[in-house]
Formats: C-alpha cells, sequence, structure tokens
C-alpha cells in the first residue's frame, strides 16, 4: 500500500483541517519514542489512539479541533507498517496549556503501555512544517530467521541490479495497479545479526505519494514468508 | 518446541504473527493487564473467552472476574481467547498450544480455566478452545492434572447440551461463589478430579452435572448422588458489588472499545421473550453518587474517551437524569462521549438521548419488537403505534436523521397481519422522517427470528418453522424497499442451530462434539460457520432436529432445564403464558409485585437497591 495515502487518511480523522495551524492558546510539543514487541503489532490508527490514551493518563491537557466530532490533535511523522516496531519515531502533540518536557516525560513513563517508552519531549515552533513534510527518508532493521544469508544476498544482489521492481499496490481501490519500488530503495545491504537472524539493514525514501515499506521489500525479495523481527532504526528530516 | 509447563517464547509466537491478519490480538501489552509471580501465588486461574479477542475484550464479565479475583494476593488470573482461525491454523501447524495474554504460558498449565458460556453460539468454540490448550473435551477423559473446567454466564441457565465438557457451571452470579470455588479448590486440590468436585457440592450455586443424569424423553435431569441437590438456585448478590475500575485498555481495536460501568442489574418490565432480563432478577440499582465517583476512577485509570452506562433497560434507573446531569457536569470540557444503551420508547429517552448528543445526532435506535399492539401485548411490550409514532416525531425533531427499529419474526401467536403491521409501522415512521428530517432521512429495520429460550413465558413454546419464517421475511423483503428503507434479517439456518443449542438436553452432547469433529465452530460467524459439519453431525448420531425444535410442550411436561432455579417460579411463567394468550398485559413490577418468586426464594436478601417493593406480593414501593 501507498504510504502517504495512509498518513492522510490518518491526519483526516484525527485534525480538523479548518482549524488554524498556528493557533496561539496552543503549544506544540515533539515526543521521540519507541515501540518493541506487542506494541510494533497496532496499525496507525491504533496507535493514535494509544497515545491518546496515554496522553490523557498523563494528565496532559490536550488540545482539541473545533467541531462536531472533537479530537485531540496529534500528528505522526510516518506511519509505522503493522508488524514493525521503533527505535524513534516522533510524534507532534498540541496542548492548551504548557508542561514543562521534563514533567510530561516523567508523566508519560508511568502512563503510556509496556512496550512504548518515551526517549524525549521538547517543545517546538508553531510554525514549523509538519513532520510529514519534513520527512526524506526512513531507516529499517530486518532481522529474519529461517533463511540462509547467502540466498538473502543474492536475492539483495538482483534487487540492487534492477532497474524496476513493479508491484501490486495494496488496497482494493488500486486492484490491478502497480508501482515502482526500487527508486523507493536507497540502501540496501545485509548486516550482522545475534543467531539465530539474518540481518538486513535498508533505507527508503518518504517522498510524498511514494513511501517505501520494509514488508514490500521483502516481498520484492521473496522473503516474503520468512519469519521477523522488524524495527524501523531512525527517521531522516530534511535539515 | 517448549517445555509445556513453562511459558512460549516470545520468538516462538512472533514467527507466526507475520502470517496472520491483525496479529495485535495475540500478544497482549495491554494497560491495566496484571502480571503476577507464577510462583508464589497458589491458584492460577485462565479466563477465556471462547471467540476472538475482538468480542472478548468486549465482555463486562471477564472484566469484573479479572479485576475481582485479581485483587487477592493467593490468585493468580490470566486471560485467553479463541484465535481466528487462521492463527488457528499456525498454531497447529507450529504445535504452539493455546496460551494466555500474560505470561504466554500455555492454557493447560493452569490449575482453573473458567470460560464464558454466555451465549449459544460460543459452544464449538469451546470446545475447539480446549483442543488448542492441548485439553480433552470431554469432562470424563480428564483428570485432577488437567485444569478444572468452569462454565459461567447466561448459557448456564440451560447447560445440558454441554454438560459433558464442562465439570462445573456457576448458576447465578459468580462474584461471591467463584472466590468460594477457588478456597474449597484449594483445599482439595491433593484429591482426585472425582474428589475435588465432590467437595464443591458443598457449595450453593454450583452444578457439577456428573452427579445428574438426565431421563426419557423429556431430558429432565435428576441426581444420581444422594449430596447433590435436586434444584440448584442461581447465585444472587443482595447489591451490586463495586464496578471495575483498572479496566483493561486494548491497543489493537476491538467491538467495544471503552469505559463500562454497570449502572443497574436486572429488569422489572417482563417481557415475554427476554431471558436476560428474567434471569438477572431482581432490579439492582447502583446509586448515581457512586457511578459518578466510578466513572471518576475509571477514566484516570483508563484515559478512555467514551464510557457505556450498562444496563438491560437504561432509562428505568430512578435517578438517571441527575446522574446524566452530574456526568456532563464534572466531565466538562474532557470530551467524554457517554452512551446509554437499551432505551425505552418513549420522550423521556429522547431527552437523556438528546443532553448526550451534545450536537451530534448519529443513529437512534428503538425495539417495538412486534408490529401491531394486539402482538406487543402478548409479548408484554407495552406501547402503542400512535405513541411510537409521536416519539419517532420527537427523534427527527431533534436532528436525529437515521432511526434504527428491531423487530422479532416467529413470536408465539404471530400472524400475517402482524407483519403487515410492521410493513405498515415502517412506512409511517419513515414518512415521518422524510416529512420532518427531509431526504436524507434514513430508516434500518431489522428483524431478527424469535427463539424461545428456557426460564422465560415463552419456554413452552415452539420454534416458528423454516416456511412461516422465510415466508414472511419475503413479505418483509418484497414490500420494505425504497428510497430510506434499510432491512437486514437473519437466516433461518443459524437461528435453527441457536434454538437447537439453547433448548437442547444432555443428548445434544453428542451432537455438538460430532458437529466440532467435522469442522463446526465460529456459529455465530456468517463467514466462518459450517453448516454443513452440523448437518452431518446430525445424520451421525441419528438426531431429530424437528422433534426436538417444533412440539410445543405441554405444562406439566418436566423441562430439560427445571433442575436450575432462576428464582423466578415456573408457575409464574406458567401463569403469565397464559395472560400472553388471552392478550393481557402484566405492569412493571417495581409498581406492584406479581409473586414471580425471587422474593421468597431470597428471603431476608432485600435492600433498598432492589426495586422490588419490600412487602411481596401485591404492595408497591
Amino acid at each position: 500500500m501507498n504510504c502517504e495515502l495512509r498518513i492522510t487518511d490518518y491526519e483526516s480523522r484525527i485534525t480538523d483541517p479548518q482549524s488554524p495551524v498556528t493557533n496561539p492558546q496552543s503549544l506544540r510539543y515533539r515526543i521521540t519514542f519507541a515501540t518493541r514487541r506487542t506494541l510494533a503489532y497496532v496499525s496507525v490508527l491504533e496507535l493514535g489512539k494509544v497515545w491518546e490514551r496515554s496522553l490523557r493518563r498523563a494528565g496532559m491537557p490536550l488540545k482539541y479541533s473545533q467541531g462536531y466530532n472533537p479530537r485531540p490533535r496529534l500528528h505522526f511523522a510516518a506511519p509505522l507498517p503493522v508488524g514493525c516496531g521503533s527505535d524513534a519515531d516522533l510524534l507532534d502533540v498540541w496542548l492548551e496549556a504548557s508542561v514543562d518536557p521534563e514533567a510530561m516525560l516523567a508523566a508519560l513513563a508511568d502512563a503510556v503501555p509496556p512496550d512504548l517508552s518515551v526517549v524525549d519531549a521538547r517543545t517546538v515552533p508553531q510554525d514549523e512544517a509538519a513532520l510529514s513534510e519534513q520527512l526524506v527518508a526512513a531507516e529499517y532493521r530486518v532481522w529474519l530467521r529461517d533463511v540462509a544469508a547467502a540466498d538473502v544476498q543474492s536475492a539483495v544482489t538482483h534487487f540492487l541490479n534492477s532497474d524496476t521492481l513493479a508491484l501490486a499496490k495494496r488496497g482494493r481501490k488500486y486492484r490491478g495497479k502497480t508501482y515502482d519500488l526500487r527508486p523507493l530503495v536507497q540502501e540496501l545491504h545485509l548486516e550482522d545479526a545475534p543467531a539465530p537472524w539474518t540481518g538486513l539493514w535498508m533505507r527508503v525514501g518518504t517522498r510524498p505519494g511514494a513511501t517505501g515499506r520494509p514488508d514490500e521489500v521483502l516481498k520484492a525479495l521473496d522473503l516474503n514468508d520468512a519469519p521477523r523481527r522488524c524495527t524501523r532504526t531512525r527517521l531522516v528530516l530534511a535539515s | 518446541m517448549t517445555n509445556t509447563r513453562s511459558p512460549i517464547a516470545w520468538e516462538a509466537i512472533e514467527a507466526l504473527l507475520h502470517r496472520v491478519q491483525k496479529p495485535g490480538r495475540y500478544v497482549g501489552g495491554e494497560v491495566n493487564a496484571i502480571r503476577k509471580s507464577w510462583e508464589t501465588t497458589g491458584a492460577h486461574i485462565c479466563l477465556a473467552f471462547p471467540d476472538i479477542y475482538d468480542l472478548g475484550m468486549s465482555n463486562f464479565a471477564l472484566a469484573i472476574f479479572y479485576e475481582l479475583l485479581n485483587v487477592r494476593p493467593d490468585v493468580l488470573v490470566e486471560r485467553t481467547y479463541l484465535p481466528a482461525p487462521d492463527m488457528i491454523a499456525q498454531m497447529r501447524q507450529a504445535a504452539i498450544p493455546l496460551y494466555t495474554l500474560e505470561s504466554y504460558r500455555p492454557v493447560s498449565t493452569f490449575d482453573i480455566l473458567a470460560i464464558s458460556t454466555a451465549y449459544e453460539q460460543l459452544y464449538t468454540n469451546s470446545l475447539e478452545l480446549l483442543d488448542l490448550a492441548g485439553i480433552p473435551v470431554r469432562a470424563a477423559d480428564r483428570d485432577a492434572k488437567h485444569p478444572l473446567i468452569v462454565g459461567g454466564g447466561h448459557g448456564t441457565f440451560n447447560p445440558e447440551p454441554i454438560a459433558d465438557f464442562f465439570d462445573v457451571f456457576v448458576i447465578g452470579e459468580a462474584e461471591e461463589v467463584f472466590p468460594e470455588l477457588i478456597n474449597m479448590w484449594q483445599a482439595h486440590r491433593h484429591l482426585p478430579r472425582e474428589g475435588q468436585l465432590r467437595a464443591l457440592l458443598d457449595a450453593p450455586g454450583l452444578y457439577i452435572p456428573r452427579f445428574y443424569q438426565a431421563s426419557g424423553e423429556s431430558g429432565a435431569v435428576i441426581p444420581i448422588d444422594p449430596a447433590a441437590p435436586a434444584r440448584i438456585l442461581k447465585r444472587l448478590l443482595p447489591t451490586l458489588p463495586p464496578t471495575p475500575i483498572r479496566q483493561l485498555v486494548p491497543n489493537v481495536e476491538v467491538t467495544h472499545n471503552r469505559a463500562v460501568v454497570e449502572i443497574q442489574r436486572g429488569c422489572t418490565r417482563g417481557c415475554r421473550f427476554c431471558q436476560a432480563g428474567a434471569i438477572t432478577r431482581p432490579v439492582r440499582e447502583r446509586p448515581a453518587a457512586e457511578i459518578v465517583e466510578s466513572v471518576a476512577a475509571i477514566l484516570d485509570a483508563t484515559g478512555y474517551e467514551e464510557v457505556a452506562l450498562l444496563s438491560l433497560s437504561s432509562a428505568d434507573h430512578s435517578e438517571i437524569k441527575p446522574l446524566l446531569e452530574a456526568l456532563l457536569d464534572r466531565f466538562q470540557g474532557r470530551h467524554l462521549s457517554i452512551s446509554l444503551p437499551s432505551l425505552r420508547i418513549e420522550s423521556f429517552s429522547v431527552d437523556l438521548a438528546d443532553m448526550l448528543s451534545q450536537g451530534r445526532r448519529s443513529g437512534f435506535t428503538f425495539a417495538p419488537e412486534a408490529g401491531s399492539d394486539a402482538l406487543r401485548r402478548r409479548i408484554n411490550k407495552d406501547i402503542a403505534t400512535e405513541d411510537l409514532l409521536a416519539v419517532a416525531t420527537e427523534v427527527f425533531a431533534r436532528g436525529w436523521r437515521t432511526l434504527k427499529l428491531y423487530f422479532m419474526l416467529g413470536l408465539p401467536g404471530e400472524i400475517d397481519e402482524d407483519i403487515e403491521a410492521i410493513i405498515d409501522l415502517a412506512h409511517r415512521v419513515r414518512r415521518l422522517g422524510l416529512d420532518i428530517g427531509g431526504r436524507k432521512t434514513e430508516i434500518h429495520v431489522s428483524v431478527s427470528t424469535f427463539v424461545p429460550k428456557p426460564h422465560t413465558t415463552f419456554q413452552w413454546a415452539a420454534l416458528a418453522d423454516r416456511d412461516t419464517v422465510e415466508r414472511r421475511q419475503g413479505l418483509l423483503r418484497e414490500r420494505l424497499r425504497g428510497r430510506g428503507l434499510r432491512l437486514s434479517w437473519n437466516q433461518y439456518d443459524g437461528t435453527r442451530l441457536e434454538a437447537l443449542l439453547a433448548r437442547g438436553d444432555r443428548r445434544l452432547n453428542a451432537v455438538v462434539e460430532a458437529a466440532w469433529r467435522n469442522g463446526a465452530r465460529f456459529d455465530a460467524w456468517d463467514e466462518w460457520r459450517s453448516l454443513e459439519a452440523w448437518e452431518r453431525a446430525f445424520a451421525e448420531t441419528g438426531f431429530d432436529v424437528d422433534a426436538a425444535l417444533y412440539r410445543p410442550r405441554a405444562a406439566d411436561e418436566p423441562l430439560p432445564w427445571d433442575h436450575l432455579h432462576s428464582g423466578v417460579e415456573k408457575r409464574f411463567f406458567l401463569r403469565d403464558y397464559r395472560r400472553s394468550q388471552a392478550g393481557e398485559l402484566l405492569d412493571d413490577c417495581r409498581d406492584q409485585c406479581h409473586a414471580c418468586g425471587i422474593l421468597v426464594n431470597y428471603p431476608g436478601m432485600w435492600t433498598a437497591e432492589w426495586e422490588c417493593p419490600e412487602q411481596g406480593v401485591g404492595s408497591r414501593k
């Protein structure tokens, strides 16, 4: 599936497009967080709800949108694919009152689910561009089991030597449509991993409308059935 | 493979998750999940809901016992649900047994496995659950090294179709008897299974099927052990127990993803088809002040944005309006949505919904159940068509654009004219909607097929036959068409199965097991149910379905569930059945006691939380 569309779907649900981006009443905070194990298996919509509830349990004064269906304003940099954890993902939240970032960190530490951890919290300028607009690339570590490293290496070599790689778009409305995965994969190579895993490392582009996903890369490598542990290790923002 | 007594390695579970839909169902990790030390707890209890996580996490009974039992430092409580078919296949292929979501321990290593028997379509799933856990499905094939298998929920008011698979059924409310059961089991855990169960005969409200047998054609159940009581009276709490506070918060989407407070248990309305209303008597109300405090504590503990106020008839709570006012006042500005299920058809209900919706107008739901005034009198649903139309007018006038109407088809005494009345009513409501609300107004008519349930006034009635039901459904389909009208109905095959399991006797155990062995499971799911597995089971066991379903029972005939007593007397239901046939109504019993039997069967238990008049028969509160 095309990643960018999923971001749009999510944002249209949790934010009110009419609400001014620079509301002087609200304050913008950026949270860096990590997810693992159980929290790697939630969708982006579900992770949004996990965050809303965590922020409420932590007593954060969430800023809500206007309208019939007010929702807290939360912006992820990029959706995490189902089955993928993260070492350092980014989330912007808007609050109605000022909160000391250190106090926010402490309150959230007790409020988040077991496999979510909060790495950092800081304020950001109201007028800074949306995280999704700043994002240019994402890096993933994928550990695979029940595969031979040599087979993975030859699949990777074949992949990198291809000029184009057509994959079916996911989702009913794209039935029969394909997209080219190859240009989205900027780097792909094997890396060390503890036994019994075989490690893969990749860096994929995240241009609007064209975001690479690690499970799509595995599909292209014909490793779709291999048990895996996937972690997004870094989000790369345009500096 | 892992050692069968230690937790399953995360890596073994993880290896399956990329192959299944919605893997977050199988990993746990919820906020408020409780993990205790296995070694320092004396009793290990697994609570199971035998359908998928999405439904099981929405089941309030599990929430009650998860919190109630976990309070005890000597007791460890964990949860399991039946995985969806794709995950079941993966687990079987990888030889991973069913595990709990807290510690990933195999379910078979727990001391007590409590399985919800909330409704009949869970029965084959219970066998699937036991088998996936590596536990023999028949009680006779198990011994003290297997978990004690306990059933509880509304289905236990006729558990005979699954009596061979469970060791114990809890009849009625389990908040007191479950802890008693744990204590008694702990005191006798060294005994063989037979001895453990014999010790449990001392606890009122437990039904242990192995000490009974079914006799003759009627399926009536009698004790074969002198220590076993001939009749088991349901357990009842004098007042509602504290509502669960630290409620589990799922990380993935589930059916009812919200906080719940039970505001009232039982119902005084006396609808003659309703089993829940009869078996949960008497009505006990939770005081409004306690509800408000509970909601505050739950929101702090969970971060939920929605709370459901649970009851069988919300508007009947005597403090409902001050309660809603207090909640709106207390949580103003916190963006809390409050949902109020089961509203009666009256303008007071529209007032209440109006208070809660704050500008948003989603659907409004009413359940007239029958189309004509005459048939509504027979089922004791006292609402006149003209009043219903007046309430519908108000619903549209206040801005709702979708009205759902629930009906039942195949009710005792129903004639074709009653179906005409449903059609007529739906069209009149639609015209009202178009006139007041405009072209976007939608009327959803949902018609389910009536199943005569045990422990109700209609327990003697036969199930309506297929030809009648399908012909009447055809009438509805033909005439309820057009702009702004939507109709949904149940397939008769599913209804027939539900009726068979609801009304069956002990002979059905062989059928249930054969059906499950043929692949029947998820009987409530259109996409997973296998009617073919059931048909083969009927053929293999020589079971006569028609004889079981289409014969009205005689008044003096023993019924397969007579040994279980809801506190409401059989002779009360019989008098009420005669009233139904005569088209007579019976008033709400909070106004006047009709001697259903609750007050005499629970002497000395009355409290001010009860809606029963204290003085009993004929008196007023």
